[in-house]
């Protein structure tokens, strides 16, 4: 019972924190596009398809997956000398993994500037990754 | 939560030992394991305690034992561990014992005497049978024209009338390397006299002492007149030579030769007996010795135990104190009872009310044993602080994972501690001697954990052995970049690098779903982009790791009843550390959130405004982020400058007001108790010594801790310069997470561009590439394990390390506890 005041706060304020995450999908990738067909399409050979990454979709997955880990894990831990230690470490996990895995992908959100890459990469990714 | 929040509760508790059952109640809380004793009489000096002679005689028998292993390792035997389980014996049967191996020592010695004579007695008599048997074919043969024979005499001397001259001999054997000495010196002391022949043994003779086979050298000297017989004595005798009888007659050579060769086959058989009874008091002392010495250290131990207990006369019964945890208090009682009914007397035990800081108890099982080991290393926590081991086990492992991320290296750390872990109940693998093997095993759940976090973070950094991989597509588009820049093959050739603008539209497709973008691994410039991204997140992990040890002290303040300092201390200390440093996480991740590529070229600097946040001044050319930008900052810098005097002042007036009264009741009331001259204790202690532990761990209102005004201000002020300095000093500490990643992406990349690299791009032909790739595959693997993983993985691991022990503990641990360590026998049970 001690525990559920703390995880309503926390449900409310994950509930906030994607709000504001949505405002800014609709500003989100500022290069949402469909994917422009590159030559080897006429030639009629398989190519990979290259969607557009939405943001919206990781963020719900990985929020959802380690918020079961984090927070609805620990009513799942059976009673015995260990299930401090246990919960303690599912909680720990799921925050530094959560926030480990967020940092990446808000630093790539908004790039400011390219790769830059030798023509003979360039050649060659031209062509196979399309 | 579990145990290992805090230490657990320990009491000190008053034992009450009848003289008859004292020696039994301790040896069964040795057996247990439950209590520490405290050392009442540490005012007496070891010779003057009660049982210093029981302890004495323990000492003697394992002198006797020592002596007794010895041998037995002379032998060659090896001792057999010891079988099941050896309760202390009681005081009576430590006569038996000693009687025992008191006999067995001395016949053990006497045999050995024995045997050392006998073996020196056949050594000789073996020496004189060769030195007989070897021939000295000339001069004997000489020796035989004492004027019988019809020869000419060839030992004729040239002046004539020495007809009667008796030539003597002198026969025996000396060690190899003196025998060209020995010739030399007997040739110009005696020249002419003597003819000396020495002849090598074919057969080397067995020392008596070490057993070597050692060689001897033979030597006949036949000479004539009595002073040269006694000269050549005398250069015999000092060369320590063995000297032998040679009789001149060849029967009575032989014969002696069968007396010494019969004799000799006597003396063997009697030293096989004497070889035989040896075994067999070995055999004897094998038996006796693993049983014997594991019950008498225990009952050493026990009456060590015992000297540190007081005596009370009026009541025969010894009086000891000891720590234990409340926990097991029933258990103590029910151990003292059964213990002392045997006897006929009752044993009790009491709790008693302390003022010294007791020892902490945290009680750990194989898994969290390790980071309890890694968070005791720095200190042990005070008697019931908030223990960060618990947190540990997944920050450590996590701090170093970012420091070592690659899926591979992890892959291979994980599954080298995975082995561990499942033969960890193999006896071979516990008996094994080896230091390293040991440390490595002893930290096989940390290992595991690390290997297991390194493979998420190296998922993440995109690495396995530094190369990329394509989980998901790419969110870059060269093509599309081709394409609307109007690439052709005769631009590409001109260029040699390009960069993709993501302006351009269908160029950046989105973030990559779970980790880096693999295109970054291709690009030239990747480090320009790792670097900012690894940078921020070591800020954005260091404000959230320092933050969390802030909040901890929330449980030390709350536990301890010092709630002022919740409002003293905890909050300006989160005010400064968020106000400041959490502003800038918040900047880093408003300016990923907000700046997009089209603005990429006027983009604001982070630290442009950081600075300027400090230094209240403004460049123009950098733009805010956020309008009213200015405001904000201004606004929390002055909040933050605003909390160090209240870090700075608050706890200490708070504590001076409140004590104010006491401070003035107690001026007043020292001169009273001057006059009764009665102080009386606040220890229900026998020892009325109390240790000088923290006053800071101070219990209740009452604190008799003399509150000097000077040394809560200075106490203080120290407190508040460590934390506001190091609030920035352990923030920049932080960047060592991003500074050992790039180490080990750049290590590793260069490993491989060097070598696998190199090897599979050697040849294009499948024989060929397939022989030469085994060589080189073996020079990357032997690399990656010795530098990539020991060497890096020691280096992340002591880095992680110094990140808990100061940039993380130092914001709420003090470390500056003891442990519990019970009496206990387990240690010489195995």
């Amino acid at each position: 019972v001690r525990v559920r005041g703390p995880a309503r706060l926390i449900a409310s304020g994950a509930r906030l924190l994607l709000r504001m995450l949505s405002a800014l999908l609709g500003r989100g990738p500022a290069h949402l596009q469909r994917p422009l067909l590159g030559p080897a399409s006429r030639l009629g050979i398989l190519r990979l398809a290259m969607t557009a990454h939405s943001f919206a979709l990781p963020v719900i997955i990985f929020t959802t997956f380690w918020g079961l880990i984090g927070i609805a894990g620990p009513w799942f831990v059976p009673k015995g000398p260990n299930r401090g230690v246990i919960i303690t470490m599912l909680v720990a996990t799921a925050v530094c993994c959560y926030l480990f895995w967020l940092i990446a992908i808000l630093a790539q959100l908004n790039p400011l500037f390219g790769p830059q890459l030798k023509n003979e990469t360039i050649w060659y990714v031209r062509f196979l990754w399309e | 939560m579990g145990s290992m929040f805090r230490s657990e509760e320990v009491a000190l508790v008053q034992l009450f030992l009848p003289t008859a059952a004292a020696y039994t109640c301790v040896s069964r809380l040795g057996e247990l394991g439950l209590v520490e004793f405290r050392d009442l009489n540490a005012s007496v000096s070891a010779f003057q305690r009660r049982f210093v002679v029981d302890v004495r005689r323990c000492e003697e028998l394992e002198k006797t034992f020592t002596f007794l292993q010895e041998e037995v390792r002379r032998a060659g035997l090896v001792l057999p561990p010891p079988e099941g389980r050896l309760p202390a014996p009681p005081p009576r049967d430590l006569l038996r014992i000693q009687e025992e191996t008191e006999r067995l020592a001395q016949e053990l010695r006497d045999v050995r005497g024995n045997q050392q004579a006998l073996r020196a007695q056949l050594h000789q008599l073996q020496l004189h049978a060769a030195v007989l048997g070897q021939g000295h074919g000339p001069q004997l043969a000489a020796a035989h024209t004492d004027g019988t024979s019809e020869r000419m005499p060839l030992l004729q001397a040239p002046g004539g009338p020495h007809q009667d001259l008796r030539v003597n001999f002198v026969a025996g054997a000396v060690e190899p390397h003196k025998a060209p000495a020995l010739e030399r010196l007997l040739w110009r002391a005696c020249r002419g006299f003597l003819i000396a022949s020495f002849r090598e043994l074919e057969q080397p003779l067995e020392h008596p002492v070490t057993g070597e086979p050692a060689t001897w050298m033979t030597f006949l000297i036949s000479y004539w007149g009595e002073q040269i017989g006694q000269k050549i004595r005398k250069i015999t005798d000092c060369f320590h030579c063995h000297v032998f009888p040679f009789l001149e007659q060849e029967e009575a050579r032989r014969g002696a030769l069968r007396q010494l060769q019969q004799q000799s086959q006597e003396l063997q058989e009697v030293l096989g007996e004497t070889e035989r009874f040896l075994s067999q008091v070995l055999g004897r002392v094998l038996q006796l010795l693993p049983p014997g010495q594991v019950q008498v250290h225990k009952m050493k131990a026990v009456y060590l135990a015992l000297n540190q207990c007081s005596v009370s006369t009026t009541h025969k019964c010894l009086i000891a104190e000891a720590w234990c945890s409340v926990r097991d208090l029933p258990a103590l009682q029910e151990a003292l009872r059964d213990s002392s009914t045997e006897e006929g007397v009752s044993a009790v035990a009491h709790r008693i009310p302390c003022r010294d800081m007791p020892p902490t108890l945290i009680r750990t099982n194989r898994f969290t044993a390790s980071f309890q080991g890694i968070v005791d290393a720095y200190g042990v926590g005070r008697y019931q602080e908030v223990n960060p081991a618990p947190y540990t086990i997944i920050t450590f492992p996590f701090l170093f994972a970012v420091m070592f991320g690659d899926v591979g290296h992890g892959l291979l750390m994980f599954l080298f501690a995975l082995a561990m872990v499942l033969a960890e109940n193999r006896p071979a693998v516990k008996a094994a001697q080896n230091e390293i093997w040991q440390t490595f095993f002893r930290g096989r759940y940390l290992l595991l954990l690390m290997g297991l976090f390194s493979i998420y973070t190296g998922f993440i950094y995109n690495e396995c052995f530094s190369r990329a991989t394509s989980i998901f597509p790419s969110g870059w588009s060269v093509a599309a970049m081709a394409n609307q820049s109007g690439w052709s093959d005769a631009f590409l050739a001109q260029h040699a690098m390009l960069t993709l603008d993501p302006n351009v539209t269908g160029v950046f497709l989105g973030p990559y779903p779970f980790g880096i973008d693999p295109v970054w691994s291709l690009a030239a410039n990747h480090l320009s982009f790792l670097n900012s991204f690894k940078m921020k997140m070591s800020v954005i992990l260091g404000v959230v790791h320092m933050a969390f040890g802030v909040v901890l002290g929330v449980f030390n303040h709350v536990h301890f009843g010092q709630k002022h300092r919740l409002l003293l201390e905890t909050l300006p200390e989160l005010t400064f550390l968020l106000g400041l440093f959490g502003y800038l996480v918040f900047l880093v991740i408003y300016k990923w959130l907000c700046v997009s590529a089209a603005s990429a070229a006027l983009a604001p600097s982070i630290l442009i405004h950081f600075i300027n946040m400090f230094l209240f001044s403004h460049s123009p050319t950098n733009r805010p982020l956020y309008p009213r930008q200015e405001v904000v900052q201004a606004t929390l810098v002055v909040l933050a400058l605003a909390m160090v005097p209240v870090l700075l002042l608050g706890t200490p007036l708070h504590l001076l007001r409140r004590h104010r009264p006491h401070l003035r009741r107690r001026a007043a009331g020292r001169q009273e108790e001057d006059k009764a001259g009665l102080l009386d204790l606040p220890d229900a202690s026998v020892n009325g010594w109390s240790s000088d532990e923290e006053k800071a761990g101070g219990l209740d209102d009452e604190e008799e801790a003399e509150l000097v005004p000077s040394e809560v201000l200075m106490h203080q002020a120290i407190h508040t310069i460590e934390f506001c300095l190091g609030c920035v000093s352990n923030t920049a500490s932080y960047l060592r997470l991003w500074a050992l990643s790039l180490a080990h992406a750049q290590l590793s990349e260069v490993l491989w561009a060097m070598v696998m690299s190199i090897g599979l791009g050697l040849s294009r032909e499948v024989g060929v590439a397939a022989v030469v790739l085994v060589p080189i595959f073996a020079a990357f693997a032997v690399m990656t394990v010795a530098i990539l993983l020991v060497m890096e993985g020691l280096s992340a691991f002591l880095h992680a390390l110094r990140l808990h022990w100061v940039e993380f503990q130092n914001k709420f641990y003090s470390g500056t506890g003891y442990k519990l360590s019970p009496f206990t026998f387990a240690a010489t049970d195995d």
